[in-house]
């Protein structure tokens, strides 16, 4: 389609609105965590400040021990991401290529997951966990990643996996391929955007997921990143130093794993290659 | 009539007796983790609700009827709350709806460094909730807040406004936070489905004289109809459940004017320690989200769920 120039103009103003309402918000932060105490609550606000510091990111790594916060967060994340995926391929799969009684049924429960309140399950999994010993341990808190991620995954790979056609892994099992083979050497590679999609969502779920980390983990060496965070404020009085320069480093990983996801979805790859 | 082929084959090499027990495995530890982590709590949860545990209480716990339900019926706090998450979900998703799908159609075609506008714009997707509120609860300070900063620069207001801490303006103040952050999640969903309508039927659409308002409804609109229907469904009942922004702004204060259903919750479990009443409060909630997704599922049943 062509469009005007007109429309050019009105694209280009309205894009810069909403880049502005944007990243004002991450501006401010970042300022925020390298202005020195002095400036911090100056009146009127300095915008432009003289003097930067960093002695908010070298208190967050030297006395708030935000590094094993960071390895604690990064692990449990990665870890956790990475088997709901693979479940959800699996499950995903399967429901997108066969009909079986239970389908509907399953789709069905899937879906009502969704609407559980999470601090209804709080105290009835809270339980569980401690008659098995398992309360304060990473381990428990990635299983409950894995389920909160499971059901949301699998409803999505199955929409990714219905678009690819089928007639592809036929091909390839008349050929010698097992099912299995053929999911992974096929169908997989052709899904790989949506599969990115899938694991990105689940990191960034699992890396920001505060409530339940909060309940489940109680020594500072367990600490997520967003428990740590809360830690910071529920503390009398809020730090806004260094609470900003720990937002700005819980930030980073985030923002890497978005990046590589979103390479996929701008490049459009996402459903237009793959019509049957 | 080649696939046909392919199946019949696929039908004599395979066997078809194979295909149950390979989607049963397939399927099984799904199913499995959401039974044990899911299901199982939330029927004991839901057992709770009728209960009477709470922190003062963990050895004599029993059976005490709607007692819970009754208690929360009586409270004037969840009757602001159940009206105010009425507001926080028509408010929030309508505009991250509408702003949303705005930006999309103005990103769907490429323009220069599209990409990194696209990770500049998109961002607050990437952050949590909490963080989020705590971000905007230091841009919307009272004192030394970016926004009464620049309003007062602005000549709009003569003096700072407690954004958080005055009745009038905290509620709008979440809302508005929550869109914020909500736009990027209906952008990157109504984007990719955007990029994947043939331009053929654009083209086609202007040979028959369709106008751009006309393009859109009877093209556009239809086309992305799906992922419409299946983003709407599900962010209803996320933001219903999504505590995070007000948690990090105002833990629903001041005098709970912020808080919804899930903050509501959230506060009888730290404040009052009362579980089984937290638990009845969740049950409201999953009993209107039940009601909701049934009913909005019988509306859009033509249209059909292939997206999801």
């Amino acid at each position: 389609m062509k469009k005007s120039k007109k429309y050019k103009t009105f694209r280009a103003i309205m894009l810069s609105i909403y880049l502005i309402a944007a990243i004002i918000p991450i501006y401010w932060i970042i300022l925020t965590s390298l202005k020195v105490p002095s400036d911090l609550y100056a009146y009127p606000i300095i915008y432009f400040p003289k003097v930067l510091t960093l002695s908010n990111y070298s208190y967050l790594f030297s006395f708030a021990h935000f590094s094993i916060y960071f390895k604690n967060s990064l692990l449990l994340s990665a870890i956790s991401s990475i088997i709901s995926t693979l479940l959800s391929i699996f499950s995903g799969y399967a429901l997108a290529r066969y009909n079986f009684k239970l389908k509907d049924l399953v789709i069905g429960l899937l879906f009502f997951s969704q609407m559980i309140p999470a601090y209804l399950l709080m105290v009835p999994q809270y339980s569980m966990f401690s008659n098995l010993g398992l309360i304060n341990s990473l381990t428990a808190l990635g299983i409950l990643y894995v389920n909160i991620a499971a059901a949301f995954s699998t409803i999505m790979a199955r929409g990714f996996f219905v678009r690819i056609p089928r007639s592809l892994e036929e091909a390839a099992m008349i050929d010698g391929c097992s099912k299995i083979g053929a999911l992974f050497r096929i169908t997989v590679p052709l899904a790989m955007p949506g599969i990115a999609a899938i694991f990105s969502f689940s990191f960034i779920n699992d890396w920001n997921e505060l409530f339940t980390a909060a309940l489940f983990l109680n020594s500072d060496d367990k600490y997520t990143i967003p428990v740590a965070l809360y830690s910071f404020i529920s503390k009398a009085g809020i730090q806004w130093g260094v609470l900003s320069a720990g937002l700005v480093v819980a930030l980073i990983p985030t923002i890497i794993v978005f990046a590589f996801m979103q390479r996929f979805i701008i490049s459009g790859l996402t459903q237009g290659a793959l019509k049957e | 009539m080649v696939r046909l082929l392919e199946r019949r084959v696929l039908h004599v090499r395979r066997g078809a007796r194979s295909a149950p027990l390979f989607i049963f495995w397939m399927i099984l530890p799904v199913i499995l983790i959401i039974s044990i982590f899911t299901f199982y709590p939330t029927v004991n949860g839901i057992i709770l609700a009728f209960e009477n545990y709470s922190v003062f209480n963990f050895s004599n716990i029993h059976f005490v009827g709607l007692k819970n339900f009754n208690k929360i019926l009586g409270d004037p706090l969840f009757w602001t709350a159940l009206w105010n998450t009425l507001w926080w979900i028509i408010l929030s998703v309508a505009f991250q709806f509408v702003l949303g799908f705005g930006l999309a159609l103005l990103m769907r075609e490429p323009f220069k460094g599209r990409g990194i506008y696209a990770g500049l714009v998109f961002y607050p997707w990437a952050l949590s909730g909490f963080a989020i509120g705590i971000l905007w609860s230091w841009l919307l300070n009272g004192q030394f807040g970016f926004v009464n900063d620049i309003l007062m620069k602005l000549h709009i207001i003569s003096q700072g406004v407690n954004f958080l801490s005055d009745p009038s303006w905290a509620f709008f103040s979440v809302i508005l936070v929550n869109v914020w952050y909500g736009i990027p999640f209906f952008a990157i969903m109504l984007l990719a489905a955007l990029q994947s309508i043939p331009e053929e039927l654009y083209e086609s659409a202007q040979i028959d004289g369709a106008g751009t308002f006309s393009r859109f409804f009877h093209v556009t609109i239809p086309y992305v109809s799906s992922t419409i229907f299946a983003t709407l469904l599900l962010r209803v009942i996320w933001v219903m459940n999504f505590p995070d922004v007000i948690y990090g702004m105002t833990r629903g204060g001041p005098g709970g004017t912020t808080n919804i259903l899930a903050t509501y919750m959230i506060n009888i479990v730290y404040y009052k320690s009362d579980y089984s009443l937290a638990s009845a409060v969740g049950v409201f909630i999953i009993t209107i989200l039940t009601v909701y997704a049934i009913f909005y599922l019988q509306l859009t049943s033509k249209h059909g769920s292939g997206e999801f």
